[in-house]
């Protein structure tokens, strides 16, 4: 069998969209965003099936770039970027195919897309640093312009928040880039050759390539004292823009997290500060969060609390807190994106987000309501969803790694189911009084549900699938 | 191949004799459109020759005064296309067209004498002929572009004295002026008459290239200037004075790199921060344009300031690039101005007005800003390393918070650009139209691809520093 140059494919199909998407109208515009998002999936979930057939996953391309610098356009596919290829192509799927709950400017959510699809794709598959900060900040700027264009109200000053944010922890990255460049023996951007003669840079100089790094990762994650651009950004972007940001553009920063605790042998030294750090994070946004009315903000602040739990598993070093944080990252790029979609449908159908204006949204709309009963439950770690699996390893790694106190930020997360029940019972299944409806769902977002519920629940009860690959 | 050589060195002079035939009987006969077409042809003929024997790597003295040789040539073929941009924009919007072909040709000579001088008296006369010629073009269109002219000529010519000055300090250790270190004795270093003439002579390119304490003639000149007179101001004589800067520095000055790498440092982060925070007060666009463009003169210090071959290869690609993005962003600026849209509050909902508008302007203010893949993010990383490489860490970090700042500014311009409104389309200039799209082919292009024009940097680099 030939083998194709599958990451090369996957990355010519958006720029090919893109570049159809600029010339054709609104509605072919959408088509091709959807075929190239589908295209996109099923060439990740074969590689996902190859994977498990053969029992493992390894495949490398290389291009040449800057010869002078040593610079080659470096692509790699492991477990992990396998994981992230398949979470961030399903959510880009269901983006392209529901997302856009308030059915305008097609063709420039359609070119939006495809740029974000190509640096979804770039960076996840990058095994080289340069690499992945070019499709870093392709990803940065595309999600500037969906906050930016696609809003609602307030969102120029969002964007601008946004963008200033994410700047900066692209600038930290840059500068972490090249002083790994320079203070590496070797020169080079290679990925696995930085990780091969870390140990070689003083501890000095690794702990400020260190510091500048997670710096870097931690605005895009978002952790507890940087994290003021999310909430803005969440309320004020589109449908789409919103199950992007949080599904996707959140994960870069944990990708690189995991990338920079495997690269640098003193990471470990700092591993409890940023345990700390992480579920201060995540009581911090889950204490926000239950002050929060309305039902985007509620999603939006979700994200930080599950992203500080991300990083304590990230942070405990070990492999299951590692591929538990993996699969979180993966259980919450599906389940974040499909809360953000419900919560889209539901400001369609209703007109309104604020949980004490939404009435007995279960008797007109009872699919969205069901599945949003669903994905709340899923996204607190209910067993049989991918959330239950990601919770047991990370936690379980947690514990290895930090004794009891690492289950703490367990905490957050029940409280956090705590009182998504409570805004589920308080304005979703009271039967005595409805909101009013405007409109109807559509059997686009209908689909777009069952694309993400299918793969919340196939990683849910077939967890094996993955966790065989990596052997813990 | 040293025939095809020697042709083409004749055949480019030729070509810049027919720059000033052209411009006489332009003027004289009033002749816009024939003007035009014959100083663009000839423009885009001397960038063809010497592109292809930078190619052919030729190198030679020719005249025993014109030093032709990979990096002169390299600055002839990217002068030639500047000027060509700038001639596309000024063609359909300066008011006495015909008048400008014979100051271009001025101009190019000025330029070209800079680039291929053999001592530092043809850069001293290279760069007078172009601040006279440049004082004129400001004047062009008016009595209202008085205080513009008046201000760029007396600092200009206080440059100029200051570099008479600094070359009547060097006289008595090289009689012949010469663009040449072997010419000084490395072991009289120390001496103090060469030390200020050494700063003399970073004061004298400082008003030129606009650095910190020496800029406070740019914002005036650079909007009271009709725009397309901007362009060239920014794309053009700027690069050359950094040309020239770089010649004297690197040839003359080369054994005292330690001390002037010190100083263009400071003066690197002086201007960066002096032009980027400006710039974030600014309602005006094209004066904020003006201050970005001080802003980036700081970053192609950074490489000067390292004193490698690699930084000097970075500044050698971030001229080529920033000559290109600033020409693009002024050529919007400039067709804007015809509408009447001046202030970033008139960009608002230009998006909607003409789209290809608000997407190349966005381009060219993401690659100035140093976002990837455009060429402003490969010559920023070019210039970046190099300073990391030297050791000078600090000033690489400075100069990635400065880009940081730059975002938001530019960041205002897109906001308000993107605003959604339905109001009447604007059609583009087609002359302002091409500049554009070659511009935004380059960016992008060599954004995307930056290894031809790195490797021509670095044969550039190298040549001038004598290595291999």
């Amino acid at each position: 069998m030939i083998m194709l140059p599958l990451i090369l494919i996957m990355l010519v199909i958006p720029i090919a969209a893109l570049v159809l998407a600029i010339l054709m109208n609104g509605t072919k515009a959408r088509k091709v965003i959807i075929g190239s998002t589908l295209i996109n999936m099923l060439i990740t979930l074969s590689i996902f099936v190859s994977s498990i057939l053969s029992g493992s996953v390894s495949i490398s391309e290389q291009y040449p770039y800057i010869s002078s610098f040593g610079v080659y356009l470096g692509f790699r596919i492991n477990v992990i970027s396998m994981v992230l290829l398949i979470m961030s192509s399903v959510v880009l799927f269901a983006t392209a195919l529901s997302g856009n709950v308030e059915k305008e400017h097609h063709k420039l959510s359609s070119a939006l897309i495809a740029l974000f699809q190509l640096a979804a794709v770039g960076l996840f598959t990058s095994a080289n640093l340069f690499v992945f900060f070019i499709f870093w900040d392709i990803g940065v700027i595309a999600m500037f312009f969906m906050i930016n264009m696609l809003g609602s109200a307030n969102r120029k000053a969002a964007a601008t928040n946004f963008l200033i944010y994410e700047i900066f922890a692209s600038s930290m990255l840059l500068l972490g880039i090249m002083l790994i460049y320079f203070f590496t023996p070797v020169h080079s951007f290679d990925i696995s050759v930085i990780t091969s003669s870390a140990a070689l840079i003083p501890a000095g100089k690794q702990s400020l390539i260190f510091i500048v790094l997670f710096l870097a990762f931690m605005i895009n994650m978002p952790l507890f004292p940087m994290h003021f651009w999310l909430p803005d950004a969440h309320t004020e972007a589109s449908t789409q823009g919103s199950m992007l940001l949080s599904g996707i553009l959140t994960k870069f920063g944990a990708f690189g997290m995991l990338m920079l605790f495997a690269m640098l042998p003193i990471s470990a030294s700092y591993s409890v500060y940023i345990a700390v750090l992480a579920a201060v994070s995540a009581f911090y946004a889950v204490f926000l969060l239950i002050h929060q009315t309305d039902i985007k903000r509620i999603i939006a602040y979700s994200t930080i609390v599950e992203m500080g739990v991300i990083m304590l598993g990230i942070s405990a070093g070990n492999a299951f807190g590692t591929y538990g944080a993996v699969f979180a990252m993966l259980s919450h790029g599906l389940t974040v994106a499909l809360m953000f979609l419900l919560v889209g449908v539901i400001k369609h159908i209703f007109g309104e987000r604020n949980i004490f204006a939404l009435k007995g949204t279960v008797m007109k709309a009872p699919y969205t309501t069901y599945i949003f009963i669903i994905g709340a439950l899923a996204m607190i770690g209910f067993p049989l969803t991918s959330g239950f699996i990601a919770d047991v390893l990370l936690f379980i790694g947690s514990v290895q790694a930090f004794g009891v106190f690492g289950v703490v930020p367990l905490a957050a997360l029940l409280l956090m189911g705590a009182f998504l029940y409570y805004v589920i019972s308080k304005s979703m299944l009271s039967s005595k009084e409805y909101s009013k409806t405007v409109d109807y769902v559509a059997i686009e977002q209908k689909i777009g549900y069952g694309v993400l519920l299918f793969f919340i629940f196939i990683y849910g009860i077939l967890p094996f699938a993955i966790l065989n690959l990596v052997k813990i | 191949m040293f025939q095809i050589g020697v042709y083409l060195f004749g055949f480019i002079i030729s070509c810049i004799a027919g720059l000033i035939a052209t411009g006489i009987y332009s003027y004289f006969f009033k002749a816009k459109r024939n003007g035009f077409i014959l100083s663009a042809a000839l423009l885009i003929l001397i960038a063809i020759a010497s592109s292809y024997l930078l190619v052919i790597n030729y190198s030679m003295v020719e005249l025993g005064i014109i030093r032709i040789y990979p990096f002169s040539l390299l600055f002839v073929a990217l002068f030639a296309i500047a000027m060509l941009l700038v001639n596309m924009l000024s063609y359909s919007n300066a008011k006495d067209y015909p008048d400008l072909p014979l100051l271009f040709g001025f101009s190019f000579i000025g330029a070209f004498a800079v680039a291929t001088a053999v001592s530092i008296l043809a850069v001293f006369v290279g760069l007078e002929l172009l601040t006279i010629t440049t004082s004129f073009m400001i004047l062009l269109e008016g009595k209202h572009r008085i205080e513009a002219a008046v201000k760029f000529f007396l600092l200009g010519s206080i440059s100029i004295a200051i570099f008479a000055f600094a070359l009547s300090m060097l006289l008595p250790y090289d009689g012949q002026l010469a663009l040449a270190a072997a010419t000084i004795n490395p072991n009289i270093t120390g001496i103090l008459l060469l030390l200020i003439s050494m700063g003399l002579f970073i004061a004298a390119f400082g008003f030129d290239t606009a650095l910190f304490p020496f800029n406070l003639w740019v914002p005036d000149v650079y909007e009271g200037a009709p725009t397309n007179i901007t362009a060239m101001l920014a794309g053009f004589n700027k690069k050359v004075a950094f040309v020239a800067m770089i010649e004297v520095f690197f040839l003359v000055f080369f054994a005292y790199r330690s001390s002037f790498s010190e100083v263009f440092a400071v003066l690197a982060v002086l201007t960066m921060f002096f032009g980027n925070l400006v710039a974030l007060a600014q309602k005006n666009v094209k004066r904020m344009f003006a201050y970005s463009s001080i802003a980036q003169a700081g970053y192609i210090l950074v490489g000067i300031a390292t004193a490698s071959q690699l930084g000097l290869e970075a500044s050698i690609f971030y001229i080529i690039a920033h000559s290109f993005m600033i020409i693009g962003a002024f050529a919007i600026v400039l067709w804007l101005e015809s509408k009447n849209i001046k202030s970033i509050d008139d960009y608002t909902a230009l998006g909607s007005r003409n789209r290809f508008a608000a997407i190349a302007l966005t381009i060219f203010m993401l690659s100035m800003a140093g976002i990837p893949p455009l060429i402003g993010f490969a010559g920023k990383f070019l210039l970046f390393s190099s300073a990391i490489s030297s050791g000078m860490v600090l000033l690489a970090i400075i100069g990635i918070i400065n880009s940081f700042i730059s975002i938001y500014y530019y960041a205002k311009v897109m906001n308000s650009m993107y605003t959604m409104k339905d109001e009447k389309k604007i059609k583009m200039d087609h002359y302002v139209m091409v500049v554009v799209i070659i511009v935004v082919a380059v960016v992008i292009l060599f954004g995307i691809y930056p290894q031809p024009m790195i490797s021509i940097a670095a044969t550039a680099s190298k040549a001038i520093l004598g290595v291999s």
